[in-house]
């Protein structure tokens, strides 16, 4: 089971992103749309993806039995889930004046919970399982190491994040939460 | 040896358990005339106190133990000064000089936003944003004022004449105590850093607008600064719908 974080600037540039994957089991999640599509289409995507995304193993869409499109576990598609959550996230920043946001979106296996920082930072977390209170922990303390991360003078508001320690310290805190 | 690489020029002194020998060994003869590099300066404050490790790196640092702190204001008055002086000799005139002011302050507010706010909620379980225009104001007006200037700020006003227009006016401003503007620089306002300041705390909140400070001195407070808000059309409309 996986998980993707994304830290975004005020004006939506990337500073920081984290793959996670938990060493807890994967829920058998059985994803709609893969599910209502022919096998020959789902099949058909994950030949793409697998290939686009340079995997070795062309195994995924010969194995029979239920097949998970493409695994969405691509980065690009990752990428493009969470960009696309950017727009609910940003009517719900100027209605809610909560920080943690709870689940913003939903697509295929993924959910989408996001936390909006005072400065209005924003931090976007994809996941598989529902896990509502290690996500806020996990957030909430993020947001601790961001704030640490900008007091630092040398840090520009938009810069990315390349601090070898603040990657150890999200790391040790997925770990923990997630 | 107790340390990895002690400060060659003072090993000699504090080390006594270090052999003679070793200030004659070319390691330590070659570093005594290399610049000191960074990790020197550990082992400087490593040698004071000898079980001591590296210094905690800003990850380590607990966010609140600073919070009661206080900085000298005579310390701060020099260092505003300086700051003041540097950039005045890089610009071509009073706008470019309030500008560049105005940027630093900016650099000061989106920190300042982030720290104040982590300080008041982190340990609540919902944590809050402002997202209404009014009661952000009055936040600024107390909360970020408290945090930078250790009081609030004396009052705040909606313009009569533009919609869009809000002042904070503070007395006296600290960073102004010992600031007196030659006549040549005629309408300078120092406080151009202070309106960075709530600019930035304004972008962070989600109301963009353009800060501005001005001198306006009364027969009471000579040195009386309004710190002018002019929010851009966009928050405007935006509190035309909330209120609905």
């Amino acid at each position: 089971m996986s998980h993707h974080l994304f830290i975004l600037s005020p004006s939506d540039t990337p500073i920081y992103s984290l793959t996670h994957y938990s060493t807890k089991p994967a829920a058998a999640v059985t994803s709609p749309l893969a599910a209502n599509l022919p096998t020959w289409s789902t099949s058909a995507f994950a030949g793409t993806l697998t290939a686009l995304s340079g995997a070795s193993s062309a195994t995924q869409h010969t194995t029979s039995g239920p097949v998970r499109m493409g695994g969405g576990q691509d980065r690009h598609v990752i990428q493009m889930i969470a960009n696309a959550s950017l727009d609910v996230i940003e009517d719900l920043v100027r209605k809610e004046n909560a920080m943690y946001l709870r689940t913003v979106d939903k697509f295929n296996e993924w959910t989408v919970s996001a936390f909006v920082t005072p400065g209005n930072v924003k931090f976007v977390l994809l996941h598989e399982a529902k896990n509502d209170d290690g996500i806020r922990a996990f957030f909430m303390e993020v947001w601790e190491l961001y704030v640490k991360a900008q007091l630092n003078p040398f840090h520009r508001a938009q810069g990315v994040i390349r601090s070898g320690v603040f990657d150890g310290r999200v790391r040790a805190t997925a770990k923990k939460h997630l | 040896m107790a340390y990895s690489q002690p400060h060659p020029r003072l090993s000699v002194l504090s080390n006594s358990s270090q052999s003679s020998v070793d200030q004659f060994s070319p390691t330590s003869s070659s570093a005594r005339y290399s610049l000191p590099s960074a990790p020197s300066i550990h082992t400087t404050i490593g040698s004071a106190k000898p079980t001591q490790g590296p210094r905690p790196n800003i990850y380590d640092r607990n966010l609140n133990k600073t919070r009661i702190a206080e900085v000298s204001a005579s310390s701060f008055t020099f260092l505003f000064s300086e700051i003041v002086q540097y950039t005045h000799k890089r610009v071509s005139g009073i706008n470019d000089l309030e500008r560049r002011l105005n940027t630093l302050g900016y650099r000061i507010g989106t920190r300042v936003l982030e720290l104040m706010v982590w300080r008041a909620e982190s340990s609540s379980k919902a944590p809050k944003r402002e997202i209404r225009l009014v009661p952000a104001l009055m936040v600024i007006h107390t909360q970020v004022w408290k945090a930078v200037y250790g009081k609030p700020a004396d009052a705040i006003e909606k313009s009569v004449e533009n919609a869009d227009e809000y002042m904070i006016i503070d007395n006296d401003p600290p960073i102004e105590r010992n600031i007196s503007v030659p006549r040549d620089l005629g309408g300078l306002s120092c406080s151009s850093f202070t309106a960075g300041i709530v600019e930035a705390v304004l972008d962070g909140f989600g109301f963009p607008a353009r800060v501005t400070a001005h001198g306006t001195p009364t027969a009471q407070h000579p040195s009386r600064t309004t710190i002018l808000i002019k929010l851009e059309k966009s928050v405007l409309e935006r509190e035309e719908l909330l209120k609905q």
